[in-house]
Formats: structure tokens, C-alpha cells, sequence
């Protein structure tokens, strides 16, 4: 689904955010992307959505070569890969609905498939109840599983999940991660950085460890450090 | 239907956000589109104007008694097939005398007195295609006086020739005006639609993260644009109603004279010039104010 090869980042004040990082990840993976702040996961991540582009090598999501495609072509690379962040990113003036539904709107999807897959992933996430609340009426997993419902609602082959639990107390922490296991269960691809070692070593899930922007472990049911 | 729902109300919104800015550029885009107008309409009528008093420029070129008919023939030829000149005619010394007489007839304050012999020469009278070009025509014939065929040179193009400084001059300071207002008109627009640009950031990055195309993206602000652009040519052609009936019943005098017609074809034109020029103006104004955030 995802595959790195030989991929560097430089950025232009001669920072190095990666180096020469070689990465597969099949389908319907769940990997934990692991290293402290600066080791180049979000870099990582902005790469998959071609945020950025790497300095040299290849990035390949879902058969594409994203480097060398066309500008026009990344809005359809973005609704293959579903994106959540720390800081959930929901529009204050919009309802819980309303947020997920701007996912399809914006994508040209018609009035019926609008209602009926906002209504799906909402129910999905546990959120049918609080759809016409607006996200200051709601709590942090709450928003956060707003977020999530957004993200999925245009169908991504690929969720990546920027420190999703970084503002969030621990039982909602554990309700956020069962929500993206399930998620990965039903066929996406998942990657979850985190600084979160009580959850990654819980769950003994593939963990791929960066630092200084190099990749020095990649293990199948890995802990949080070696 | 959904879809279209959402740009002309985010369109709609993004003017009302900030109406302040929003009624400032629509006036400024008005008054851009009134300068416009009024170099259109001026124009017209110095065009007209030009057309009338060059169909009256001639160059009268009289010939000497004793010319012989083949030099002159040879001579209305030369004339003619120089690519300024429309037509030559000969006009013989008895016909000169008839329409001397017939001048005489209507004027009672002139008396013809018979004389013995007929003192007016013959002449080729010269219609010019090209009033600009009667100074060198002129001039031309007028080196050829002298070598017994041509004995004077008669022109007076001085009347066109000040006339068509005066549309130069007015064409290139009307577009010099023009290209200022637009510049003026772009940059007030750029920096409203930015404003709307601006209020709706977070929505923007949202959009661009779940895959919305930057047409998507664009458009509502694109319409807003254009929404700015089409109250502003609103505006311009009701100020012009307002002042069409006093100017014209004030210009009566001289639309007599020439013949420019401000008829229903051209009322057509100058309104779908405005109004294209108002859309055009709108729309490119806010493409250049969103260019900045569909850059990454």
C-alpha cells in the first residue's frame, strides 16, 4: 500500500528531516511510528499526503508514484489518505454532521450520498447521538472522534493519525486506539505516530522507530523501545 | 445541486463578511466601468466626427490654360492610383464658371458682372480616402508647380489634422485612465476577496486535506468576484441611465451634425462590454487573491 524507497528530506534551512528511508507497508496494516520529537514522522506523514515532497527517492501509495504526479492529481491521492491530527482541525462554526459531511461536499459527492455516509461513519465512531452539536459542546474524544468520522467518510485506503491521543486523558486515549483497531479491521491501512509507550506496548503492533530522521527498528509486534 | 448550493452561498457570505470592503470595491469597480463608458461613448462620437469632416477634405489642383488634355489625363491618373486618394474628377473652366454662377444665384449680395472671357481655371478635384494623408498628397502635386502643368495647389486639411491629434491624443490618455482604474479597480478587489480569503482559512486547509479540487476550492471566491464585478456595472449603468436623457437632449445640436447613432446595437454592445469587462475584472481579481493558498 505504502512503499518508501531511498527517500531523503532536506529541508531549505539545511535541517534533515529524513535519510535515505526505506519503508513498505501492505494493506490493512497497523503500524506505530515511534522516535521523539524531530526523528521525522510528521515529515513522514506530510509526505503521504504530498505536503511535501522528499528531496530525492520514491513514494509510491497504492501503486501511484506520488513524486512525479501531476498537481492536479493530488486531491484524489488526499481522499485515498485520510488524515487526523492532535489538534483535531474541526471548523467551530460547523455541527458534528455538518464537519463530516464538508468532507464529501467539497469531494462533488450528491445530496443522498452526502446523508447517508455522514450517517454511516458517524454511527461508526458512536457519534450518531451528538450530530447536531457544535465541537465546543463536545469533549476532546469526542471532537476527536469527529475528526476520525471525517477522515473515513470519503473511504481512505490509508488513515494516518498524527499523535491522535496527544491532548487526550487515558480512558479516552483507550477509546480513540479501539476506534482505530477497528478501523484497521475493516480493511484500511493505519499509521499512528505516537509518543504514547503504555498503548503501542499494549497492543504489540508493527512499530516503526525513527531517529534523527533515519529508520534504526522496524518490528512486526514491536514495543514502544527496544 | 448540492454542491453549487455551497459556492454561491459561501460567494454570497464571503460579501456580506466584511460589507464595508465589499461596497468600496463595487464603487470602485462602478466608477471604473463610467470611465470606461465615457471613452467609449466619446470616442464614438470623435470617430463619427472625423468620418464627416474627411468625406469634406479635397485638394483642389488647378491646371494652367494652355495644358494639353493628354498631360492632364496622365496627370488625374498618377493621381489617382496613389493609395490615399478616392476619387478625381476634372472640372473644366466652363463648368467652373456655371458653378460660380450658380453660388451667385443664391447669393443676392454678389453680383456677376458679365465680363468678356471666362477667368477661371480648370481643376482636378481630389476626394482623399485617408484625411491624414492630404498634407503629403498636397505636397506632392505642389512640387510639381512650376513646370507649366499645375499652377496652384488648394487644400485645407489643417481642421482634420488638429482633429485627429485631438482622438489620438484622447484615445491614448482614455486608455492610459482605463489601464490606471483597472489597476486600481484589481487591487481593491484582490484585497477584499483576500479578506474573505482569510476569514475562511481553517476551511480552506480542511478542504485541501480531505481532497476538494482547487477549482472547489477557487470557485466561491471566484463568484464573489464576480458578484463584486456585477453590482459595480449595476451601479455604472444606472448612473448612466440617470444622466443619459439630460447629456443627450444637451448634445442634440451636435449629434445633428454628425451622424453618430447611439442606437439600440451599440446600447447592446456598451452594456455587454460592461458587463464582460465588469465579470472579467471580478473573476481575475480573486483568481490572483486565492493563488497564494492553492500553492502547496
Amino acid at each position: 500500500m505504502i512503499r518508501l524507497e531511498g527517500v531523503s528530506k532536506r529541508y531549505p534551512n539545511g535541517t534533515e528531516a529524513l535519510r535515505d528511508l526505506d519503508l513498505h507497508i501492505g494493506p490493512a496494516e497497523f503500524v506505530f511510528v515511534v522516535g521523539s520529537s524531530g526523528a521525522g514522522k510528521s515529515t513522514l506523514n506530510r509526505l503521504l499526503i504530498r505536503e511535501e515532497l522528499p528531496s530525492s527517492g520514491r513514494v509510491v501509495v497504492d501503486g501511484e508514484d506520488i513524486v512525479r504526479m501531476r498537481r492536479s492529481r493530488v486531491p484524489y491521492l488526499r481522499r485515498k489518505v485520510g488524515v487526523v491530527f492532535q489538534d483535531f482541525k474541526l471548523l467551530k462554526t460547523k455541527t458534528v454532521a455538518e464537519n463530516v459531511a464538508f468532507a464529501l461536499l467539497v469531494t462533488g459527492h450528491s445530496g443522498r450520498e452526502v446523508r447517508g455516509e455522514t450517517e454511516r461513519v458517524l454511527s461508526l465512531v458512536g457519534l450518531s447521538q451528538r450530530r447536531d452539536h457544535f465541537p465546543r459542546e463536545l469533549s476532546g474524544g469526542e471532537q476527536q472522534r469527529t475528526a476520525i468520522a471525517r477522515a473515513l467518510v470519503n473511504r481512505p485506503k490509508v488513515l494516518i493519525a498524527d499523535e491522535p491521543t496527544g491532548n487526550l486523558d487515558p480512558v479516552t486515549t483507550w477509546e480513540i486506539i479501539k476506534l482505530l483497531v477497528r478501523v484497521q479491521e475493516m480493511g484500511t491501512t493505519l499509521l499512528v505516530a505516537t509518543h504514547n509507550a503504555e498503548i503501542v506496548n499494549a497492543l504489540r503492533r508493527r512499530v516503526v522507530h525513527l531517529d534523527h530522521g533515519q529508520l534504526i527498528r522496524d518490528e512486526r509486534e514491536g514495543l514502544y523501545a527496544a | 445541486m448540492r454542491r453549487l448550493a455551497y459556492v454561491v452561498g459561501a460567494a454570497w457570505q464571503g460579501f456580506w463578511r466584511n460589507p464595508v470592503m465589499s461596497v468600496a470595491s463595487t464603487l470602485t469597480v462602478s466608477l471604473m466601468l463610467l470611465l470606461f463608458a465615457f471613452f467609449t461613448m466619446t470616442d464614438r462620437g470623435l470617430q463619427a466626427a472625423v468620418a464627416v469632416l474627411e468625406s469634406k477634405v479635397e485638394i483642389a489642383v488647378y491646371l494652367a490654360d494652355d495644358a494639353r488634355p493628354s498631360d492632364v489625363l496622365e496627370l488625374r491618373e498618377r493621381i489617382s492610383n496613389d493609395p490615399a486618394v478616392a476619387e478625381v474628377s476634372y472640372v473644366s473652366r466652363e463648368q467652373a464658371m456655371e458653378r460660380l454662377r450658380e453660388i451667385a444665384s443664391r447669393r443676392p449680395d454678389l453680383q456677376l458682372e458679365e465680363i468678356g472671357q471666362n477667368p477661371l481655371p480648370a481643376s482636378l478635384e481630389v476626394k482623399l480616402a485617408k484625411a491624414q494623408e492630404a498634407r503629403r498628397v498636397s505636397g506632392m502635386l505642389r512640387d510639381e508647380m512650376g513646370r507649366g502643368l499645375i499652377t496652384d495647389v488648394d487644400d485645407n486639411p489643417s481642421v482634420v489634422d488638429k482633429l485627429l491629434t485631438i482622438t489620438r491624443v484622447l484615445s491614448i490618455g482614455g486608455l492610459a485612465v482605463l489601464a490606471m482604474m483597472l489597476f486600481v479597480a484589481l487591487f481593491v478587489i484582490v484585497n477584499t476577496i483576500r479578506i474573505a480569503v482569510h476569514a475562511r482559512r481553517d476551511e480552506i486547509e480542511i478542504m485541501k486535506l480531505v481532497g476538494a479540487t482547487d477549482w472547489f476550492v477557487r470557485w466561491p471566491f471566484v463568484l464573489e468576484g464576480m458578484l463584486v464585478g456585477a453590482l459595480g456595472a449595476i451601479v455604472a449603468l444606472g448612473a448612466i441611465l440617470a444622466v443619459a436623457g439630460p447629456v443627450s437632449s444637451a448634445l442634440v445640436g451636435f449629434l445633428d451634425v454628425v451622424p453618430v447613432s447611439f442606437g439600440p446595437e451599440f446600447i447592446g454592445q456598451l452594456v455587454a462590454g460592461i458587463f464582460g469587462f465588469a465579470l472579467l475584472v471580478g473573476a481575475g481579481g480573486a483568481t490572483l487573491s486565492v493563488r497564494n493558498h492553492l500553492a502547496k
